[in-house]
């Protein structure tokens, strides 16, 4: 088809007064929730409402038209962009021309090809010679993760006319080469994000056109897509220099070189996931802390390569306070020296992930229990070297855990678990595999949330006034096989928060009138997994709690309900990369414990 | 710090009303605080008129000010957040803008022009919330809007759009 020349005016966008036909990523769009979190960026969206111009007001000579009317653009345009249903920006749009003018880039900012009969019409509007606006300049950000399966090269064809698209997202497209979806890059130099994870016949053809075409790209994820090549990596790192965020999960085709190059040629760097990327080792890892400036958040899980020296080469005398996330789950080379360089250089970390780091010890913790109240997540599942002794050292100095793995910390026993109860902000805690903890340890999770949600006032009264008074979200005590029924009865009714509770071959529970509360196990389980799997989760749990209380398993503990200073609450960070969006269900994710992973944290409540 | 601005200043309307107001009231319009920091206690000594703003209206827009003194100030980078809350209204907004179309259009100019983007997004939303579920025939006459598209024009528009129908 030919290019349609968009010089031409359109004979709608005449307008006389100034009305906005925004062609910069400024228009007044909604905030888009739908979308993965690798967008989540809050550089977009700029309102133009409510910028007070003296020449907006030019009210005067027209007192005599309805009120309505004597709106300004960007007023209309505010109204708009409150209606979220496009039915009724369509209504808008048919109301006059002015109010077609004001509402049509709002309604194609992000078409919602959701269905193939929607595509299919957007894709005839965006191909007629002579359309009554310029669509194809509105279109700034391009789903068609909903329709992944069956997308290809014909399906992107049409949306290729659109060269002002911001934002492209193609997740899981596995039908797609490199022939649509450079059609849909070429030319369009206003690109800041592409998702092309999962769309595993991309090759390094795309990724060269990428280069040359969208230099102001600041966010890309390519995780999965193992044709593409180091050269054309290195290609996209010395021209596009914008990038913040970037996600290479299972490219372990990439060697040192390719992440090399986005640590030297891109300062801006916020985020960036190399889970799987098994073939890196610790040059560009050092390069990326040392050279980012802004680096907040680092995944390397599954770098095996990684060992100390990656940190230790570290130049001395620096910090990187904006080091907030760092995971390193299965970097099993790693040992305490890395962890107390990694805190001494970065004292702000917030959310640190040493799962499966087996050498780690009691130095380690203790050296991570100095990041005091910035540590809000912590996973050391695996590291089975710990002791009570540097959790309890870690309770005292780091209170606002929210969020803490203990699994297969074998040594650990109440003593640890009693003062971890007594974190104000506890929400999960994973203990899957402790096997020495007792009941003991349970009755502390649960009274600790009492008297915290409590506030010198009477059980009773804590619920009627304040709701439910514990903070406890999800609870992990599979393999914990000393428990009993009574104790976990006492955590389900003071912890009414409760979501997850997971009590997998825990004998007492091995019972068939529970079963059906329990979730079903995941279908590549064997007979035996099966036969020990005992996890509960929404209104499993609740249907739980009522069940056993039904059957009238006694609350015998007197509780004493006293004051607790709330601090304030200052919520959890999880990146905008983080794995919950783009690995799906969590229910899928299991660990060979039987229990879940439990590096998927939801997105944090508001 | 609230004490310590807790002066009067004057505003004076367009129609020659001077009403009195806490400088916290008046400063939850940015218009006002900006010139209250360019002016300095110059602009205390003098009333400051208010060019687009009748008396009843500035009056009204007072009184939403008034309510609304110690909520926090929108940060100024942060206007996706009420974009959020779609339409959401909280109920003393929705009892202050229960007014006939004309102030309610008066009000949101003035806080337009007045730049007090929480009252303006209000505002907004009222007018969203009559807008939602209304074909663009009961919108015209809801707002006395004229049609100024030929049939076949608003024809073409719906066929274009087609893919934003619900069905």
């Amino acid at each position: 088809m030919a290019p349609l020349n968009t010089n031409t005016p359109y004979r709608g966008r005449s307008g006389e007064d100034g009305d906005s036909q925004s062609s910069s990523s400024n228009s007044p769009a909604r905030a888009d929730y739908e979308e993965s979190d690798f967008y989540a960026g809050n550089n977009d969206s700029q309102s133009s409402i409510g910028v007070p111009t003296f020449q907006d007001m030019a009210v005067s000579e027209e007192l005599k038209v309805a009120p309505a009317n004597r709106l300004p653009a960007e007023v209309l345009i505010g109204i708009f962009s409150k209606l979220n249903n496009p039915q009724d920006l369509v209504n808008c749009m048919c109301v006059s021309k002015r109010w077609a003018r004001n509402s049509v880039d709002l309604l194609w900012h992000r078409p919602a090809c959701t269905t193939w009969n929607k595509h299919g019409s957007i894709c005839k509007t965006l191909s007629l010679p002579d359309p009554y606006f310029a669509y194809r300049d509105f279109i700034k950000r391009l789903n068609l993760a909903t329709l992944a399966d069956r997308v290809n090269d014909g399906s992107v064809a049409p949306l290729s006319v659109c060269t002002r698209v911001e934002r492209l997202t193609l997740t899981n497209c596995e039908g797609l080469t490199d022939h649509g979806l450079m059609g849909l890059i070429s030319g369009s130099c206003h690109l800041l994000a592409l998702d092309i994870s999962g769309d595993r016949q991309i090759t390094e053809a795309s990724m060269f056109a990428l280069a040359e075409n969208c230099r102001r790209l600041q966010g890309l994820n390519i995780s999965g897509c193992k044709k593409i090549s180091n050269e054309s990596m290195i290609q996209v790192a010395e021209n596009c220099k914008y990038i913040k965020r970037l996600k290479l999960n299972d490219c372990d085709q990439f060697d040192d070189s390719a992440v090399l190059a986005f640590a030297v040629n891109c300062p801006n760097i916020l985020e960036i996931d190399l889970h799987q990327c098994r073939s890196i080792g610790n040059e560009p890892v050092t390069a990326l802390i040392s050279n980012g400036q802004s680096l907040r958040e680092l995944r390397l899980s599954n770098c095996e390569f990684v060992t100390d020296g990656a940190f230790l080469n570290l130049p001395p005398n620096r910090t990187y306070e904006h080091l907030r996330i760092l995971d390193l789950t299965s970097c099993s080379h790693l040992t305490d020296r890395a962890v107390e360089k990694i805190i001494d250089v970065a004292p702000r970390l917030r959310n640190l992930v040493f799962a499966k780091c087996r050498n780690l010890t009691d130095d380690a913790v203790s050296a991570i229990s100095r990041l005091g109240k910035n540590l809000h997540y912590l996973h050391l599942g695996h590291c089975g070297h710990i002791t009570d002794n540097a959790i309890q050292k870690l309770v005292a100095s780091c209170n606002r855990i929210r969020y803490i793995d203990l699994g297969c910390c074998v040594h650990l026993t109440d003593e640890s678990i009693m003062k971890l109860a007594a974190l104000p902000k506890l929400r999960r805690i994973g203990l899957v595999k402790c096997s020495n903890i007792t009941d003991r340890s349970v009755y502390a999770l649960a009274q600790a949330r009492v008297r915290h949600g409590g506030h010198r006032i009477g059980v009773e009264d804590a619920a009627a006034y304040f709701g439910p008074g514990s903070s406890l979200e999800r609870v992990h005590l599979s393999y914990c096989t000393n428990l009993t029924l009574k104790s976990i009865v006492v955590l389900l009714n003071n912890c009414q928060k409760l979501t997850h509770l997971s009590l997998t071959g825990v004998q007492a529970f091995l019972r068939n009138d529970l079963e059906q509360f329990c979730r079903d196990a995941p279908p590549e389980f064997t007979e035996h997994q099966r036969n020990v799997f005992c996890v509960f989760s929404g209104k499993g749990v609740n249907d739980l709690r009522a069940y056993l209380n039904q059957q009238s398993y006694a609350i015998g503990d007197d509780y004493d309900p006293r004051s607790v200073d709330d601090v304030d609450d200052d919520q959890t960070m999880t990146g905008m990369m983080g794995t919950t969006t783009l690995n799906g269900d969590e229910d899928g994710d299991v660990d060979a414990d039987g229990d879940e992973d439990l590096e998927n944290e939801d997105p944090v409540q508001t | 710090m609230a004490a310590e601005k807790s002066s009067i200043i004057t505003l004076q309307s367009n129609d020659g009303v001077s009403i009195d107001v806490d400088r916290q009231v008046a400063e939850r319009s940015m218009l006002i605080k900006n010139m209250m920091e360019d002016l300095g206690d110059e602009a205390i000594s003098t009333a400051v008129p208010i060019p687009n703003v009748n008396e009843s209206v500035l009056k009204k827009v007072i009184e939403w000010c008034e309510h609304h003194k110690n909520d926090p100030q929108p940060a100024q980078d942060d206007d996706s957040d009420s974009r959020k809350k779609t339409t959401d209204i909280e109920e003393w907004d929705q009892k202050f803008m229960q007014v006939d179309q004309e102030m309610l259009f008066e009000i949101i100019l003035a806080s337009n022009y007045l730049d007090i983007k929480p009252l303006l997004d209000v505002g907004c939303k009222t007018v969203a919330n009559m807008i939602k579920g209304k074909s663009p025939e009961e919108i015209r006459k809801t707002f006395n809007i004229t049609n100024d598209f030929t049939p076949e024009e608003e024809e073409q528009i719906r066929r274009e759009n087609e893919w934003a129908e619900d069905r």
